[in-house]
């Protein structure tokens, strides 16, 4: 930035608000402008080596370019290793089509319709890099399948050309954003885990202090939920361009891990807190009088010497030290707080004494497990990275489905109206549909995204006339048509990287150059131009519709399936396979979740259901899991604890709580509870008054207070279950059965 | 060294071939420069890796065509 040459006649200061501008222009304009200069130059790099092959159509590549480019994150090599895989299977897949319909162009469109419902269908499912693959298989089938139909004589010929250019494009994209000014995505990453890391520190203080309402708590939550799947997708990128992530990768899966099992518990401490208050009886208080110095103590732990909370991953270090001795007196300091309390303390307040002492046992412990990975990221290798659960997100199936089919109904409808009508442009139109749909096959709103790009198109079709008809004709040689087109180009790709004008510069990045470049063999042909847009612009129309009418992803109908969704998780947790089954839950779980949150941003109300559901599907199905857990041990260490009694009445939860969450109402709620009573009271008289080995009662105990959180999850005023048990009490369903633990 | 190869009945470059074996000896000598920590050394680690590939992408293709 220039300085003032004059400072004479400036007012004071000026020259610091210049400073500041520049600074912050620096901060948050800069890194756009990079983004424009370098997609630009990839895009006219891939031109001009096209021009220079001899390509048949040298401006796939530069549209290629367009299509690959991210803002968000920075394009690394080897993602478009996916991406060329995509589109070689997609040529393939046009050589096997053309092969087998060529003659029959209905049987060609259907089959290639097919084709690319399966490739959006692939897209939606997968949200890696898979995901690149199948949108380039797609793109590729629509862009180079139908023209090679056309004339099966040079199939194979025009195929190679096609996907050379696309290649082409590919690699450019890759090479010019990984070795101009690349933008890495590790410091992104240690920013994420440290922010994180800060702001649990900060919940656990506020939560175990008592000072945090629900609403601050469902907000925490709903970070959280990004954060993870924020920082698996950072992590998933990031191990293919910096050495030292990949070296790590192992550890940064399992703090994701770590996290979610830790959240999820000091979730269920801190409902059970909630409901303690809430109970407001002289046994609740002196249980939350009891128990409450212990919380008090969690935040000395997380903090250094010096006052300040633990940021680093060094301090971090310090921190997973003194947890670990305070983990280990934990016990023993309950065990005499108990006694020394256990008189004062009735049979139901002691359960909730111990559920309590449980979870804060186990928040603990989890958070020093996951202090210590946190710690262990400072060395580059370390006994922590063996961790080989992956986790994969995956959208809902069903909803990929929808999209697939969209996708290929779309397609069949236009190509049914070329060959009705027998259009003259219609293969344009169908060409450009089928791209459409499988480059916003990811796009969680594709009706607004492609209502936008429908704008954007609009604008490119005027300008591509001028440029065409006005410009063109006096350029001469490939550096005047580059000069000629940066202007354009730099503009477009300028309008995506702001976020209300991403979709209308996406339209013109992506169809300016597909009405105005021209190819190797320039024709000029006015009406044929005017035929091509109209036929694009009726494509997108189309395709605009289509997305609004069939099964838009951001219907009730979506949300109410992914909620759906989220409550047969309970059904896993019962019948699951037990080995990883918890990881699987609470990354399953949270995925949904946030599946959910990326289609009702504009529906608060619909979220905030979602989100109750997500929570107590998350707190019953953990707690289920554990007693599952806990009961596999003792039936393969010592069946002859539990009397056959009680194995029974655990099954009997086990059949009812997953036919609550699959269909809840107030019988089948009533079920559970009193499933969940008939258990509480069998385990209660098989610890029996008489003595035990401690083991032995602690596992008995700990079970215990697994059935009694169910038990006050089930009951939970918050949520959605409540007002099911609300109906319930006025068909007065009886419960009095429960009396020795009822509220 | 032909210049060509019969893939499927279709004449195939032998120097794309070559390619994408520098390719997968490129990735092979990255995951190995990642465990001897070399890339702290590399000031653009990205440069290098591609630099790595077209040293040898082009001594496979010397030995096709000199």
């Amino acid at each position: 930035m220039s300085s003032p040459t004059s400072p004479a006649p400036l007012p004071p200061g000026i020259g610091q608000q210049l400073r500041e501008a520049a600074v912050d222009w620096g901060q948050n304009e800069l890194p756009n402008w990079i983004y424009v200069f370098k997609m630009v130059l990839a895009g006219l790099l891939a031109l001009g080596i096209g021009y220079g092959l001899n390509l048949e159509s040298p401006r796939s590549a530069l549209i290629t370019v367009f299509i690959v480019m991210q803002p968000q994150s920075g394009m690394i090599l080897s993602k478009s290793f996916y991406r060329v895989i995509g589109t070689l299977v997609g040529s393939v897949a046009i050589v096997l089509l053309v092969g087998l319909f060529a003659q029959t162009p209905e049987l060609f469109l259907l089959a290639s319709a097919a084709w690319i419902g399966l490739c959006t269908f692939g897209s939606a499912h997968n949200r890696n890099f898979r995901s690149y693959g199948f949108v380039l298989s797609g793109y590729t089938v629509a862009l180079i399948g139908l023209p090679a139909a056309l004339h099966p004589a040079v199939t194979f010929d025009a195929i190679m050309n096609r996907v050379t250019a696309i290649t082409l494009g590919i690699l450019c994209a890759a090479v010019v954003s990984a070795l101009i000014l690349p933008q890495a995505s590790a410091p992104g990453l240690i920013r994420i885990i440290r922010a994180r890391f800060t702001a649990f520190v900060d919940l656990i203080s506020n939560t175990l202090g008592g000072s945090s309402d629900r609403q601050q708590l469902e907000a925490a939550n709903t970070r959280f939920i990004g954060d993870i799947i924020g920082l698996e997708a950072l992590r998933s990128t990031a191990i293919f361009e910096d050495p030292e992530v990949r070296l790590r990768s192992g550890r940064l899966t399992r703090m994701n891990s770590e996290f979610m099992a830790l959240s999820t518990r000091m979730h269920a401490l801190h409902q059970l807190m909630n409901r303690l208050h809430e109970a407001n009886t002289p046994a609740a208080q002196l249980v939350i009088a009891t128990i409450s110095p212990y919380f008090r103590e969690v935040q000395p732990l997380l903090t250094r010497d010096t006052g300040e909370p633990v940021m680093s991953a060094v301090d971090a270090a310090d921190a997973a030290l003194k947890l670990e001795r305070y983990k280990q007196e934990l016990p023993r300091r309950m065990r005499a707080t108990r006694s020394a309390q256990g008189t004062a303390l009735s049979d139901e307040a002691l359960l909730d004494f111990d559920t309590a002492a449980e979870l804060l046992y186990r928040v603990i412990d989890e958070l020093h497990a996951y202090t210590l990975t946190y710690a262990s990221l400072v060395q580059r290798h370390h006994a922590r990275e063996q961790w080989d659960h992956s986790y994969a997100p995956k959208t809902s199936a069903v909803i990929a489905a929808v999209a697939g089919a969209r996708a290929a109904i779309t397609l069949i409808a236009l190509s049914a109206f070329w060959i009705l009508s027998g259009w003259p442009s219609g293969d344009v139109a169908a060409l450009n549909a089928a791209a459409f749909c499988a480059i916003t096959s990811a796009s969680p709103d594709p009706a607004r995204a492609t209502r936008a790009v429908t704008i954007g198109v609009a604008g490119a079709v005027v300008l591509g006339y001028l440029y065409t008809f006005h410009i063109l004709p006096r350029l001469d040689g490939f550096w005047m048509l580059a000069a000629a087109l940066a202007p354009v180009l730099m503009m477009a790709v300028l309008m995506t990287t702001k976020p209300k004008l991403a979709g209308y510069g996406l339209g013109i990045c992506i169809f300016f150059p597909f009405l105005a470049v021209p190819d190797n063999l320039i024709t000029f042909n006015a009406a044929g131009y005017l035929n091509e847009a109209v036929a694009l612009m009726g494509s997108l129309i189309v395709t605009t519709v289509s997305f609004m009418l069939l099964l838009p992803p951001t219907t009730n109908w979506t949300v109410k399936h992914l909620e759906k969704r989220l409550r047969k998780q309970v059904v896993e947790a019962c019948y699951g396979k037990l080995a990883h089954l918890a990881l699987q839950f609470e990354s399953g779980t949270r995925d949904l979740m946030h599946q959910i949150t990326m289609v009702t941003s504009s529906r608060p109300a619909l979220r905030q259901t979602a989100l109750g559901w997500m929570f107590a599907t998350l707190e019953i199905g953990h707690a289920i899991i554990e007693l599952r857990t806990e009961l596999h041990g003792i039936r393969s260490g010592n069946p002859g604890l539990l009397p056959p009694a009680a194995y029974q009445a655990l099954d009997g939860l086990r059949q009812t709580v997953p036919a609550l969450f699959e269909q809840p109402g107030p019988a089948t709620l009533a079920a559970a509870l009193q499933a969940n009573d008939v258990a509480i009271r069998a385990i209660q008289h098989a610890i029996g008054p008489h003595y035990r080995e401690r083991s032995e009662r602690h596992r008995l105990q700990r079970s215990l207070s697994y059935l009694h959180f169910i038990r006050t999850a089930l009951l939970d005023t918050r949520s959605p279950l409540h007002p099911l048990r609300a109906a319930s009490d006025v068909n007065s369903v009886p419960r009095a059965h429960g009396a020795p633990h009822a509220a | 060294m032909p210049r060509e190869i019969s893939f499927f009945d279709a004449y195939v470059p032998t120097l794309l071939l070559t390619m994408l074996l520098a390719g997968a000896i490129t990735l092979l000598a990255d995951r190995l420069l990642v465990r001897l920590g070399w890339y702290e050394l590399v000031w653009h680690p990205a440069l290098f890796r591609v630099s790595l590939f077209a040293c040898i992408a082009a001594g496979l293709g010397l030995s096709i065509y000199a």
